[in-house]
């Protein structure tokens, strides 16, 4: 019986021609309901080279292009036909929500880094005895801490206000190997990446304690694992 | 004066940083399938490769990957 390597799944059939996958098979489409596989006949997982990573994004950026909503799969899924509609089938309502939060949008990302030394960041790590004290100097050192233990990143605050009018969805992972400290993906509408850069490079100055870098556009896979939560 | 960079950072402001966010995209992200958490990678685990894109060890990567 015939495997398939996964790339993405769609919400509908893309309206340009599949093409090839990264191994140079045909890609076709397996549908369940109103679900679609973008796949490729394939018996084992691809060796993980530099040229299958690439390729696989490749094939999702083009069928990106073809299509209004896309949730990228992970690299390396291989599976039975019938073991994909299945799954398919079962994953659909997430799936379904998955998609029509990606539809028409694209994923920026903003790498942070801590910048050694930085008198604010320091701040934030003072010592617990700031939380006995009543100061509104202690209150606030306090809640930013706080606000740092649950991934708020708040010296991305003054950021994040001119960016809201282009950000749909934020995902945020935290790091731990200092000096980088997060990642933060953004949803944006797709074609609005140009002004999501031109509005982190016009507002960076307001950022302090941290250095961003920028990445991006990218098809939504940091939206994507929800979707089978 | 500019603030002293630190290795990991000026490695993802160079030429390695759109391949270490491949890593972290392809790799790392997008849809799992049937709950499957462990790639055939050709004897490479996921979970090294992930460990590897958040410490940022592009030369480790590269191992792999070039």
């Amino acid at each position: 019986m015939s495997r398939f390597y996964v790339y993405a799944i769609l919400g509908e059939a893309p309206a340009t021609p599949l093409g090839s996958g990264i191994s140079a098979e045909p890609l076709t489409l397996l549908t369940s309901s109103d679900l679609v596989a973008a796949v490729g006949v394939m018996d084992e997982p691809p060796v993980a080279t530099r040229e299958a990573v690439l390729g696989h994004d490749a094939v999702v950026r083009r069928l990106a292009e073809g299509s209004t909503a896309i949730l990228p799969t992970r690299f390396g899924m291989v599976h039975e036909a019938s073991a994909l509609v299945d799954w398919l089938a079962t994953a659909a309502d997430g799936l379904r929500d998955a998609l029509r939060l990606v539809a028409g949008r694209e994923q920026m990302t903003l790498h942070v880094f801590e910048v050694e030394g930085a008198v604010e960041d320091a701040a934030v790590e003072a010592p617990e005895a700031a939380d006995a004290a009543t100061g509104p100097g202690a209150r606030y050192l306090t809640e930013r801490r706080r606000q740092r233990r649950e991934g708020a990143l708040p010296e991305l605050a003054p950021l994040r206000s001119r960016l809201n009018s282009l950000i749909a969805a934020e995902r945020i992972e935290r790091r731990t190997t200092p000096p980088f400290r997060a990642s933060v993906y953004h949803l944006v509408e797709r074609g609005r990446s140009a002004a999501y850069r031109d509005a982190v490079e016009s507002h960076r100055d307001l950022v302090r304690g941290v250095r961003l870098r920028v990445s991006g556009p990218w098809a939504p896979y940091a939206f994507a694992p929800e979707a089978v939560a | 004066m500019s603030p002293r960079r630190a290795p990991t950072e000026a490695l993802l402001d160079e030429a390695d940083a759109s391949l270490l966010d491949l890593v972290d995209n392809v790799l790392t992200k997008g849809v799992i399938i049937d709950g499957e958490v462990m790639l055939g990678l050709a004897g490479v685990d996921l979970v090294y490769l992930r460990l590897t894109a958040i410490l940022c060890a592009a030369d480790r990567i590269k191992k792999y990957l070039g």
